[in-house]
């Protein structure tokens, strides 16, 4: 029962209702499917041939998902006995009736939540999201440097019209329609290649959504070439059948003609297009909310920006602001390669589709050619264990036999996957990205060598910066301001928590002390006055002690922003011990002091706890390389936390003595007679003197302090010289 | 410094009246000062040597029956993060009073952290924090000089009184101290020879009282009038004036100490001070342990012998527990069986005793009954 449920289930997700769309049906009958829902399961048994089609097609994640779903309402267990035990309320002939495929697109519009859309305020990031995300692969792929505009426009109190467009390579006219309005269709999936993009539901469910919550068709202009015409289209997904409607040019989508001509056209339907020679343009109009802050359009770009530094971005935000993110480097990073699978990464299931699919005659070469690092010697290898003719036919192989090879494939020894197909942001380029955007005054980052999970290779890179102000200390007046009257927090207490970094209960309690407001007041009513008391308040309390550590995380250079509590990142980072590092820490959180750490994740196929890619599943291999990686960033922060504090000290000694001095002087003086100034200019001396030594003795390998140990950090850390505080405060007065 | 003085202004009025030991005063602290400049000049770290006040640096001496201070000093170094502002503090103590005998005045501890405080030029940081931060300082100049506080020309407040047939004579005025009224004769901080001298006695003991309240009592019962005796009260702990007076007055006058204290370890360890000397103060046992005084009560065997009601328990804590088995440690009670016995049975009672909880049998009990009859039965421990 167990594999029919499956197989059932999972066949629409696969193939859409493409051949036997029920269009006969009406809609009433629909409905009623969904309450049997439990009882459809249960027959869905009795086509063994559908199963199995799907099978063939078996896909990982989104197959599941939709099995889900096909299940979701039920109590079967209940409703079955029940039925039995008395009349029987419908009959398996009735059920049948009305038991038909569910398209992956009605389950998304009905689970959006999956994909991002779960509220106005997220569904206008992930829109963003998705398209950013798309533009940059397309570019990256094509080797073009990438130049992405971002426009969100308000279009009525609650609707936004978004805007984005690049200067990639463009989209072939035939394959619009799908990318734009078909779930699940994609380059990106069937390949082992690091992308940010994974699946191909994104963009599409995108569209989906704004069609749903507005009736606005999603607009893609794209152009291929300089003298070839772009195309556009204005595209509606078929959420019953997943399948893109084309609206204009009476389904067959517009051309726009280069020059001036195409200019008019552009007028004429209310769309935007950039002059370029190629790229593509996506206009999607849907229910929105637009609201700055954590988990924000603008903190997106912003994380983009540091993880994608040869990325320029042009942001313009529903109040018309424009805002340039430029690239600070010109080098497009490598192209990753795409591999094939490692051996230990799949399962048995899918080794017996490989096998059955594989164009390959024999054993030995379906293994060294469907799978990554398996050579002649190793396959042969794997055959002897598994006790199978090196030239058995490949596509031959039973369930038995393919059980045996699994078996031996996990026992034989088989090199690490490639992994040039992983391209990390990089050291040098962290530090860069990370320097651009948070201010600090020390920097450490620290790329990890590739590394496996479950056959997949994987990159962590973590950066980290100290030290510098945080958030809430250089919004200015006006952007306060704003925020206060955008904000729904309902206590201006919360709304310090939830717009800042780094303000923490504690931090936001002081600093509403500091200002003599209560903690109760709505933002959005503040008066002109408090808010320059709140601004003034929020400039001036230190936020050092309480604030606790900022995380940037990324996958494959996209910034995650939500469910940090479920991301192994944030569970590595808060299992870390800190102290160790020097900094304070209660157990099983996050660490405080003014620190920002990004860490980076690159995959062939990162593991996301969700569709849509919100957190990092915690694989134990993950997390044991961003354990490491964490380590690496706070053994440098340490030793810079240990020389700033003995840096410190020194001064402090210093300027302890100093200040102590000519009271000393003084009161010697007054007991004996002896000229002051004279006691004090000696003793002055022998401090000097003693200080002196103490800096030598610091060193304890008898060296002088000087450039040397800067050195020792290494090269992967930027150290930014701060007025030191201390010296300047001594006040050496005779 | 802003309170820097005219040294001609202030040496004028001085000079004349600096006596022998002030002059031996002045001395040790120009000494004190000298010490630092020649460190300067040789460039190397000036530094004052302490004697260490702490239960580590006292030992009992046998024969003579009081604490001694032992020989440990410590050392406190101006170039030391954690000592520099001691340094200085000590160094601005010693000036201070350099002020005081130059001025020929004395002042409190309280008056001279007055003196002394102010904000160290250039920074916003105080000389002294609290009071609390100087009189340790105030003690340690006392034991590096080897000088009384009196020398220094600094004294405490007074926190003790005296009733009885005493005449003395106190800074030139006779006073008789059975003509004192309810409150008594109010005994100084300094009661060295040069201020009061003792002029008539014709008591034959001394009745040392815990606090005022018990006081109180035997005065208004002429107690001390009856008994011919003088009547002190040290207001707990007793301070160095009193406890000095009782010294002078036991070994000068010839007069034994009878204490009357309440039953629990903090009446222990009173009788303690004022027959061995403080640990604190160890350097100035000398001048003040008796090492004859004798406590006569109250004693744990109290609540049986004068059948006390439950109502007057008040029940040991942990503390008490504590500091009773550290004082049953002290060497000169661990010898002593009549205290080993004392102590035991205060910890097997479980509750402590006041001396006020006495007025339950009769008011006057304490005055009429209980002491008398010690004193009679020369019933104490010693």
């Amino acid at each position: 029962m167990k594999h029919a449920r499956k197989s059932n289930a999972r066949r629409p997700a696969l193939i859409g209702v493409k051949e036997d769309a029920p269009a006969h049906e009406p809609s009433a009958r629909s409905t009623k499917a969904e309450r049997n829902g439990s009882a459809g399961t249960k027959s869905g048994a009795t086509t063994p041939a559908d199963g199995e089609a799907a099978d063939a097609k078996s896909n990982g994640s989104n197959g599941d998902g939709a099995a889900h779903v096909g299940n979701g309402h039920d109590e079967p267990a209940n409703g079955a006995t029940r039925a039995d035990s008395r009349r029987r309320r419908a009959t398996a002939e009735s059920m049948a009736a009305s038991q038909r495929d569910i398209s992956v697109s009605e389950f998304f519009a009905k689970n959006r939540h999956l994909l991002g859309f779960d509220n106005p305020r997220k569904a206008l990031l992930t829109t963003i999201k998705e398209a950013v995300d798309n533009s940059l692969d397309a570019c990256e792929e094509a080797g073009i440097l990438p130049e992405v505009w971002v426009h969100v426009e308000q279009t009525s109190p609650n609707r936004f019209k978004v805007g984005i467009q690049d200067n990639g390579p463009g989209i072939l006219k035939a394959q619009i329609p799908n990318i734009f309005g078909k779930l699940l269709y994609g380059s990106k999936f069937h390949r082992l290649r690091m992308s940010r993009g994974q699946q191909g539901i994104g963009i599409s469910a995108a569209g989906m959504y704004g069609v749903l919550t507005t009736g606005k068709p999603v607009k893609i202009i794209s152009k291929v070439s300089p003298r070839k015409p772009a195309h556009y289209y204005e595209i509606q997904i078929d959420t019953k059948k997943n399948k893109p409607e084309i609206l204009n040019g009476k389904g067959e989508g517009v051309d726009i003609p280069p020059g001036e001509a195409g200019r008019k056209v552009i007028e004429k339907h209310e769309i935007e297009w950039i002059e370029l020679d190629h790229g593509t343009r996506v206009t999607i109009e849907l229910e929105a909310r637009y609201q700055r802050g954590r988990g924000s359009v603008d903190e997106y770009l912003e994380e983009t920006a540091i993880a994608n530094p040869h990325v320029t971005v042009h942001y313009v935000d529903p109040e018309g602001n424009e805002t340039l993110y430029e690239r600070s480097s010109t080098a497009l990073p490598p192209e990753p390669k795409e591999i094939k699978p490692h051996p230990y990464g799949v399962e048995l299931g899918r080794l017996m589709t490989m096998l059955k699919d594989t164009k390959a005659t024999t054993l030995a070469q379906f293994l060294t050619t469907s799978f990554s690092r398996v050579s002649p010697g190793v396959a042969r290898k794997i055959c002897e264990t598994a006790k199978l003719s090196v030239r058995a036919s490949a596509s031959k192989i039973g369930r038995h036999e393919a059980d045996s090879l699994f078996q031996a494939i996990q026992q034989t020894k088989i090199g690490s996957p490639a992994t040039d197909c992983l391209v990390p942001i990089g050291e040098e380029l962290l530090l860069k990205g990370l320097h651009k955007v948070v201010p600090g005054e020390f920097y450490v980052a620290a790329t990890r060598p590739p590394a496996v999970y479950r056959g997949n290779p994987f990159v962590v890179e973590a950066a980290l910066a100290y030290g510098g102000v945080s958030s809430a200390q250089k919004v200015s007046l006006e952007a306060l301001t704003e925020l206060l009257s955008e904000s729904d927090a309902r206590s201006l207490r919360q709304f310090l928590i939830s717009n800042f970094n780094g303000i923490g209960p504690d931090g936001a309690e002081r600093i509403l002390k500091e200002a003599d407001l209560g903690q109760r007041l709505t933002p959005g009513k503040l008066k002109a006055a408090d808010i320059g008391k709140l601004h003034t308040a929020m400039r001036s309390v230190s936020l050092d002690e309480g604030q606790s550590m900022n995380v940037m995380r990324f996958a494959n250079r996209v910034p995650l922003q939500f469910q940090p509590g479920a991301c192994a990142i944030t569970q590595t980072i808060a299992s870390t011990n800190w102290r160790a590092y020097g900094l304070s820490q209660s157990r099983g959180a996050l660490p405080n002091g003014p620190v920002t750490i990004m860490v980076h994740v690159a995959s062939v196929w990162v593991p996301f706890t969700s569709e849509s890619k919100e957190a990092v599943a915690s694989y134990p291999e993950i997390q044991k390389e961003l354990r490491l990686a964490l380590q690496a960033v706070g053994r440098k922060l340490s030793m810079y936390l240990r020389r700033r504090l003995k840096v410190k000290q020194e001064g402090e000694r210093r300027s302890l003595f100093l200040r102590y001095l000519g009271e000393v002087a003084t009161a010697v003086s007054d007991l004996n007679k002896a000229d002051r100034k004279t006691v004090y200019d000696k003793l002055l001396e022998v401090a000097k003197k003693k200080t002196a030594e103490a800096d030598v003795k610091l060193d304890d390998r008898g060296r002088k302090i000087t450039e040397e140990e800067e050195e020792d950090f290494g090269s992967n850390v930027l150290i930014i010289p701060q007025a030191d505080a201390a010296a300047s405060s001594v006040a050496a007065k005779p | 410094m802003a309170k820097k003085r005219t040294a001609t202004d202030s040496n004028r009025s001085a000079n004349a009246a600096v006596g022998k030991r002030d002059k031996k005063t002045l001395g040790d602290l120009k000494n004190l000062a000298d010490g630092v400049v020649v460190a300067a000049d040789k460039k190397r770290e000036p530094f004052l040597e302490i004697p260490a006040r702490a239960l580590s640096n006292v030992r009992y001496n046998k024969t003579k029956r009081y604490i001694e201070m032992g020989g440990n000093k410590n050392r406190r170094q101006l170039f030391n993060v954690s000592q520099a502002k001691a340094y200085m503090q000590t160094l601005l103590v010693a000036s201070g009073c350099k002020r005081l005998i130059d001025e020929q005045k004395t002042t409190s501890i309280r008056g001279l952290y007055y003196l002394l405080k102010h904000t160290i030029e250039g920074t916003k940081e105080e000389t002294f924090g609290d009071q609390d931060e100087c009189d340790p300082i105030i003690e340690d100049v006392e034991v590096t000089l080897n000088s009384l506080r009196e020398e220094l020309h600094v004294f405490a407040s007074n926190r003790g009184n005296l009733a009885g047939s005493l005449t003395l004579i106190d800074n030139g005025d006779e006073i008789d101290c059975s003509r004192m009224g309810s409150a008594g004769y109010s005994i100084p901080s300094i009661v060295e020879p040069e201020i009061i001298q003792f002029t008539k006695c014709d008591a034959k003991f001394i009745m040392h009282v815990e606090k005022d309240t018990v006081w109180r009592r035997f005065n208004e019962d002429k107690f001390w009038k009856e008994h011919k005796c003088l009547l002190t009260h040290g207001s707990g702990q007793p301070p160095r004036g009193v406890r000095r007076m009782l010294s002078r007055l036991h070994h000068e006058l010839n007069l034994p100490v009878y204490c009357l204290l309440d039953n629990d370890p903090w009446g222990y360890y009173i009788y303690s001070v004022i027959k061995q000397g403080s640990i604190n103060l160890a350097f100035e046992s000398t001048r003040m342990a008796i090492p004859d005084a004798k406590y006569i009560g109250l004693r744990s065997i109290d609540f049986e012998r004068c059948q006390l009601s439950n109502s007057v328990k008040i029940n040991l804590n942990e503390t008490d527990v504590k500091r009773a088995k550290q004082i049953a440690g002290y060497p000169w009670f661990a010898g002593h069986k009549g205290w080993q016995k004392e102590i035991q049975k205060l910890l097997s009672n479980g509750f402590k005793l006041e001396v006020e909880s006495l007025v339950s049998k009769d008011i006057s009990y304490v005055t009429e009954e209980y002491v008398p009859e010690r004193l009679r039965e020369r019933d104490w421990l010693d």
